[in-house]
Order: C-alpha cells, then sequence, then structure tokens
C-alpha cells in the first residue's frame, strides 16, 4: 500500500519527447463548500502540469473531486484557492480554448444534427456560411456524415455523443474536458467510441483530460492517469502509461497493462 | 413551484388518440346515433317535458333560424372579440410576466406569493366588480378574460424556462455564451412545448371568462343570448347557442392543435 501515500505529482515529468512547457499548469488548486454544518472539503490542494497534447484520465470513486476539478479547469467553478493556468495565462472563467464534454450528448433537439454542431459558432458570433464546411467535416470525422439533416431524438446514444463530440471540435478548442462522456453507453459503443476519441485527439494535437470511473478504460486511453480517492477529495498518486499509440483493444490483454490497471486499483485504496 | 402546479403538456395538451379502427369507428357513429335518437324519443313521448330537453328536431330548427338571422353574428362578433382579445393579452402578460419572474430571482422572491394567492381566488367572483368598474360593454368580459386566462400562461413559462437541463446552461457557459443567446438558443425554446401547453389553457379560460362576464351583466354577446333565451324558456334556442359554442370551442382548439404539432414538431410524448 506504499503507493496510497505517494506524493501528489509536480509536474516534473521525465517522459521523453514531451514538452517541457506545460499547456495547463494547476497550482494548489483546491475547492471548500460552506454548508450550514460546516466547510465540506472538496477537493484537497492539487498541482499538477499538464501538456499540450497529453491525454490525462482522471480515475476515482464518486466524491473524489475529479468532477470539481474537471469543472475549475472549464472555468465553471471557482477554485476556492490556488490557481489555473492555461498556456501562461491565468483562467478567470471558461475559455473558448477550452471545450467540455457531459455525460449526456445535451443536443438541442429542435435543431438537426448539423445545426447543433454549428450552434457553438453561432454564439461565438461566427459567419454561419464560413463554419459550416467546417461542421461538415468534423461530422464526417465523427461519421455521421449523413446524418446532417436527422434530428437528435432519430438517433442512437452513441450516435448522439458523437454529434455533442463533433459540436465540440467545430470551434477548434485546444483542450478537451470529457465528463464520463461514455459513461451512458453500452460497453461495446463505448470501447469503439473511446478508441475512435484517441485517433480524433491524437491527430488533431488535442490535450484531453478524461473523467472516469472505471480503470480499464482511464489506464487504455491516457499517457498519465490521475488515481483520485474521496472524502477528502483528493489526488493520492499519478501512473504513467508507456504503452506507444496507437493503441489497440489487445493491449488490455497484456500482463504490463493488467500490472498498471492493478496498481491503480491498489492507490484507489479499500482493498 | 409546490403550490402552483403547470399545465403538463401531456394532461391537458393530448388527450390519447382515440383507436381509429373500423369496429370503433362504427361503434362510435352508432353510440352518437343513439343518443340523438332517445334525445328526439324522450321529449316526444312526454316522458320528459319538452321545456327541459326539446326534441333534437327543435333545436336544429332553433340553431338554423338563429344562424339564419342576421342579430346572431352581431353577438357572435362582440363574443369572439372579446375572446380573442382577453386571450392575446392574457397570453402576453403571461408570458412576460413568466419570463420576469424566470429571469429576475428578486422579483420572483417578491412577488410569486401574491401570484400564487391570485391564483388561489376563484376568478369568477371578480366580474360583478369588473361590470361595476368598466360598464356592460365588452371591456369588463375582456378584463375577465385576461384575468382568468394569464395563470397559466405565467406558470408554465416560469416552470418551463426553470426546467431547462443544468448541463446545457453549462455548455453555454463553456462557450462564453451570453445570457441573451442563452435564453433565445437554449432556455426559451425548451419552455417552448410547455407554454403551448398553457396556451392552449389559456384559450379555453378566455371562452370561460367571456361567456361568465356575459352573463353576469351584458348587452349583447353569445352569453348573454343564452341568458335572454334561458329567461325566455326557449330552452330549444339555448341548445342551439350552445352547439355554437361548442363549434367555437372545438374549432380554436383544432387550431391551436395544429399550431402545437407545426411549432413544437420535436416534442417528444406522444408523437412518433
Amino acid at each position: 500500500m506504499a503507493w496510497a501515500s505517494a506524493p501528489v505529482e509536480t509536474g516534473r515529468e521525465p517522459g521523453a519527447g514531451r514538452s517541457h512547457e506545460a499547456l495547463i499548469e494547476l497550482r494548489g488548486v483546491s475547492k471548500t463548500y460552506t454548508a450550514a454544518s460546516g466547510d465540506v472539503r472538496a477537493l484537497e490542494p492539487v498541482d499538477l502540469d499538464i501538456a499540450a497534447g497529453e491525454f490525462i484520465s482522471f480515475v476515482g470513486p464518486s466524491g473524489c473531486g475529479k468532477s470539481t476539478l474537471l469543472n475549475i479547469v472549464a472555468g465553471l467553478l471557482e477554485p476556492s484557492a490556488g490557481s489555473v493556468r492555461l498556456d501562461g495565462v491565468e483562467m478567470s472563467g471558461p475559455s473558448r480554448d477550452v471545450g467540455f464534454m457531459f455525460q449526456s450528448p445535451v443536443l438541442l433537439p429542435w435543431r438537426t444534427v448539423e445545426k447543433n454542431v454549428l450552434m457553438p459558432g453561432e454564439v461565438m458570433g461566427h459567419d454561419v456560411g464560413q463554419v459550416r464546411p467546417k461542421a461538415r467535416e468534423v461530422l464526417e470525422l465523427v461519421g455521421l456524415g449523413d446524418f446532417l439533416q436527422a434530428y437528435p431524438r432519430q438517433l442512437s446514444g452513441g450516435m448522439q455523443q458523437r454529434v455533442s463530440l463533433a459540436r465540440l471540435l467545430t470551434y477548434e478548442p485546444r483542450v478537451l474536458l470529457l465528463d464520463e462522456p461514455f459513461g451512458a453507453l453500452d460497453e461495446f459503443t463505448r470501447e469503439s467510441m473511446n478508441v475512435e476519441l484517441v485517433r480524433i485527439a491524437r491527430s488533431a494535437g488535442l490535450t484531453v483530460l478524461f473523467v472516469t470511473h472505471n480503470i480499464a478504460e482511464a489506464v487504455f486511453l491516457a499517457d498519465r492517469v490521475v488515481v483520485m480517492s474521496p472524502r477528502p477529495g483528493r489526488v493520492s498518486g499519478v501512473v504513467e502509461v508507456p504503452f506507444p499509440q496507437p493503441r489497440t483493444i489487445g493491449v488490455m490483454q497484456q500482463q504490463a497493462f493488467t500490472d498498471l490497471a492493478f496498481q491503480v486499483r491498489t492507490m484507489l485504496g479499500g482493498l | 413551484m409546490t403550490t402552483a402546479a403547470p399545465v403538463k403538456s401531456e394532461t391537458v395538451a393530448r388527450p390519447p388518440r382515440p383507436d381509429r379502427s373500423w369496429p370503433y369507428r362504427l361503434g362510435s357513429l352508432a353510440l352518437v346515433a343513439a343518443i340523438l335518437a332517445g334525445w328526439q324519443f324522450l321529449p316526444s313521448t312526454g316522458l320528459v317535458s319538452t321545456i327541459i330537453l326539446p326534441p333534437f328536431t327543435d333545436v336544429v330548427r332553433a340553431l338554423w333560424e338563429l344562424v339564419t338571422s342576421g342579430f346572431f353574428y352581431t353577438h357572435l362578433r362582440v363574443t369572439l372579440t372579446e375572446i380573442f382579445v382577453g386571450f392575446f393579452v392574457g397570453t402576453a402578460i403571461g408570458l412576460v410576466g413568466g419570463i420576469a419572474l424566470a429571469v429576475w430571482k428578486p422579483v420572483k422572491r417578491l412577488t410569486y406569493p401574491f401570484v400564487v394567492g391570485f391564483q388561489a381566488v376563484p376568478k369568477i367572483v371578480f366580474a360583478p366588480l369588473f361590470i361595476a368598474w368598466l360598464g356592460y360593454g365588452q371591456a369588463s368580459k375582456v378584463l375577465m378574460a385576461v384575468v382568468i386566462s394569464f395563470f397559466p400562461v405565467l406558470i408554465n413559462t416560469l416552470v418551463g424556462l426553470e426546467s431547462v437541463p443544468q448541463d446545457a446552461v453549462k455548455l453555454m457557459r463553456s462557450l462564453r455564451a451570453t445570457p441573451l443567446q442563452t435564453f433565445r438558443k437554449v432556455s426559451f425554446p425548451h419552455a417552448l412545448p410547455l407554454i403551448f401547453a398553457g396556451v392552449k389553457a389559456a384559450l379555453t379560460f378566455a371562452v370561460i371568462g367571456a361567456l361568465v362576464g356575459e352573463f353576469v351583466g351584458a348587452s349583447e354577446g353569445l352569453g348573454y343570448l343564452l341568458d335572454s333565451y334561458n329567461f325566455q324558456l326557449r330552452v330549444d334556442s339555448v341548445f342551439a347557442v350552445i352547439v355554437v359554442l361548442a363549434a367555437i370551442g372545438s374549432g380554436l382548439y383544432f387550431i391551436v392543435e395544429w399550431l402545437d404539432t407545426k411549432l413544437i414538431f420535436w416534442r417528444e410524448d406522444q408523437r412518433g
């Protein structure tokens, strides 16, 4: 159980080939909720550096503060202390460089697939005619090129999440924050969506923060797995995943993979 | 939010579709025929006084006389004007009020108890008062229709706007959308199905408001006409006016129902 008390990583990553400039720097980020019964510590101070193009999984049981952390990086939640820097600039509120994807697809049922994907462009005041080619390209990329004029209710859950991903990709954020994005999908759909997500993120050079409570999924997807524990929510360790990209489902059969997954499991505690 | 439930789109807006297969259609027709036959037969045998229930054919004749008389259209126009003006003003007030309450929390906290309290009052009691204030003309009936019809729109607008999924609001925040953009692109369309259910209820209520106003005190309008016929014991003509009012009610219902399917094509319940 030595890992459980391992010090929190501070981003001095030895990983070869990784940029030394961190795209996202978390410094002493914590969150405390004030309730009538006293203060509730949702997140103990977190220090973490994330390089551009890195894929990071956050894994832990409910109440470990992983969603809180993601919302803070999104600028949707104000940290009680500490700072989040994006490309060296301290964040205050949401940034259009950072895209957020939820567990539910959050599509607008009165808009077609294409119009849902065009929505961020409209909000940002872009000319729809100029955004449209990009929207179509991205829908093609997620395999929905034939469904531009369909309405969300005509699509399966997996397809709806693809639309949600496409909507995110059209406005070209540099960072994707994914809060259990495929958690509501069945096992098979989730696996194929995961593989596709990594492919898309790699090809676009995106930095991804992926929240999940599935250890195998966390290890399979990520360059590094941030393991979190509840009560109070905190980072209990960071695990490097050395398998080269692109990975196939076959990686999960390797002994090294199983060992890593078990290492993460041990850090989560409660065994 | 606990004291005043919104008009549910499923419960008010759309009763289950009747079974359209032919044995049921035939059955429905047979039922109508039986009722009409009974209506015709019972009074003519003397089992029921014709003053209580005039034979069906008498009602048809009275209806024909009514719709071929010149004065009928004056009364029809008066009542329809009251209904429409009352409905549109009531809906507008409900919509603006509901949006105001949903958008400005202090306004809601300040006025919501009064809104709910007002709803608890049976608004028909205001009819004599409105006539004392505004006279026997159309204004008092319009006011009655407004007062009785704005509430379902207001409460449904408020509840609709407050039930926007939090993730959708977060999505808009993450895009740095302005509050107006969030309202126009997400909140208002999301609330529309519920708002429309309120609008449907408002239309029915506006008819009731106008007629109640005319019953209490008027010199023209279908409610006045019905009341006068009743006073003269011309029950066949009373039924004729009721038939006209039923036709108005169903006509308006179908128009709104049609608008609903056109405007809110994405409604998930019952359509597929």
